[in-house]
């Protein structure tokens, strides 16, 4: 019987290389694709796939928090993360989302069929600077805190992460009430309790803590053109 | 006649979704592939492609810098930039650089094959996420 496996990543063009790239193996077959984190907890539930492939930076629910709800309906779900970076912060998370696979997407035309077979053989697969970390005792409760990591803030709920993604992303508090099906009002008593735990007072605090805490990612443009000519010591 | 393309992103990943998207259609070759600004600028020179698609952010040498060298180096090539940045500020200056045509990465797949139509035939294409952009030559 075919391996079933389930695609998640907002950008079409990635998925199609993706899906490329696994249908070269006689013995896989991806059976969905999702384009949010949202569908692909939609399409997991529906497909029931074998092995799902998550990026982390996705849209409405993003890749960590989208890893948290499907372990949490069915802890058989094996989920693979791709990221666009292996910072100790986001490994550190994805490991605790429960992730049995974390590739680089730099990296997925080498590594995702590795990764795929471990965890069909019911293996974990790791890029080796997670192994690295992990042999550093990085697992170790109170152990090595990176330089990399957020300040310690209030811990949010799973229900609060989503929604304060949602409201980094630009959506308003009818908006995120549609998208979760939740009143308005229930959504302004969420992102009241947000701003309070966190003591912050603008919308901007909040984007800035979305994006130090992976729950957004965004890409920086490249570095203006400097002029030629000497440079300063 | 054939239109030869080469693309140039530092995923291979997407380069095989690009590359599964304009293999599909007839008349159009994908005769190469570069993983950086300075691979494309080498390859150019050697494959001669009639359209490059390129990314915008990338090691060693960004896309909008690559563009610079192409279009003194490869005057009747035709670029087409193939971004995340989803920003008119960048669109200008891809243009301002020489390209002819600029496609946001989350729009790709619906974007793409008309702007290679279009720049193949030496025609602006630009798209923003989920608006057509008014030409600016």
């Amino acid at each position: 019987m075919k391996l079933r496996i389930l695609l998640a990543d907002d950008h079409e063009i990635v998925r199609r290389g993706l899906r490329a790239l696994l249908e070269k193996h006689e013995n896989w077959e991806v059976c969905g694709e999702a384009s949010d984190g949202r569908e692909c907890v939609e399409k997991a539930l529906q497909l029931n796939p074998d092995v799902v492939i998550v990026d982390i930076g996705m849209p409405n629910l993003n890749g960590l928090d989208t890893t948290r709800q499907l372990l949490q309906h069915d802890p058989h779900f094996k989920v693979i993360v791709l990221t666009i970076t292996d910072s100790d912060q986001v490994i550190r998370e994805a490991l605790d989302a429960g992730a049995r696979g974390f590739v680089l997407k730099s990296d997925a035309a080498r590594d995702l069929v590795s990764a795929v077979e471990a965890l069909q053989n019911k293996r974990m697969f790791f890029t080796p600077r997670v192994n690295d970390l992990v042999l550093a005792g990085f697992l170790e409760k109170g152990q090595t805190v990176s330089r990399n990591e957020a300040p310690k803030l209030p811990t949010l709920t799973a229900r609060e992460r989503e929604i304060t993604q949602l409201l980094a992303e630009g959506n308003s508090s009818k908006e995120v009430a549609s998208l979760l099906n939740l009143s308005t009002k229930t959504v302004e008593t969420h992102r009241s309790n947000i701003m309070r735990k966190l003591s912050f007072h603008s919308i901007r605090d909040l984007v800035v803590y979305a994006i130090k805490n992976n729950l957004i990612q965004i890409e920086l443009p490249p570095p203006p053109k400097t002029p030629a000519g000497p440079t300063a010591a | 006649m054939t239109i030869r393309i080469l693309l140039v992103d530092d995923h291979p990943i997407v380069r095989q979704g690009l590359k599964t998207l304009l293999e599909g259609h007839s008349g159009w070759e994908v005769i190469g592939e570069a993983s950086d600004g300075a691979e494309a600028v080498e390859k150019a020179k050697h494959l001669s492609p009639d359209v490059m698609v390129l990314d915008v952010t990338m090691p060693r040498m960004n896309g909008l810098e690559a563009c610079r060298v192409l279009r003194r180096q490869a005057p009747g090539l035709e670029i087409l930039f193939v971004t995340q940045h989803d920003s008119p500020q960048m669109m200008r200056e891809a243009l301002e650089a020489g390209a002819r045509g600029y496609v946001v990465k989350s729009n790709a797949a619906r974007d793409l094959l008309a702007a290679v139509e279009a720049v193949s035939q030496h025609r602006v294409f630009t798209a923003l996420n989920g608006r057509n952009v008014p030409e600016l030559s």
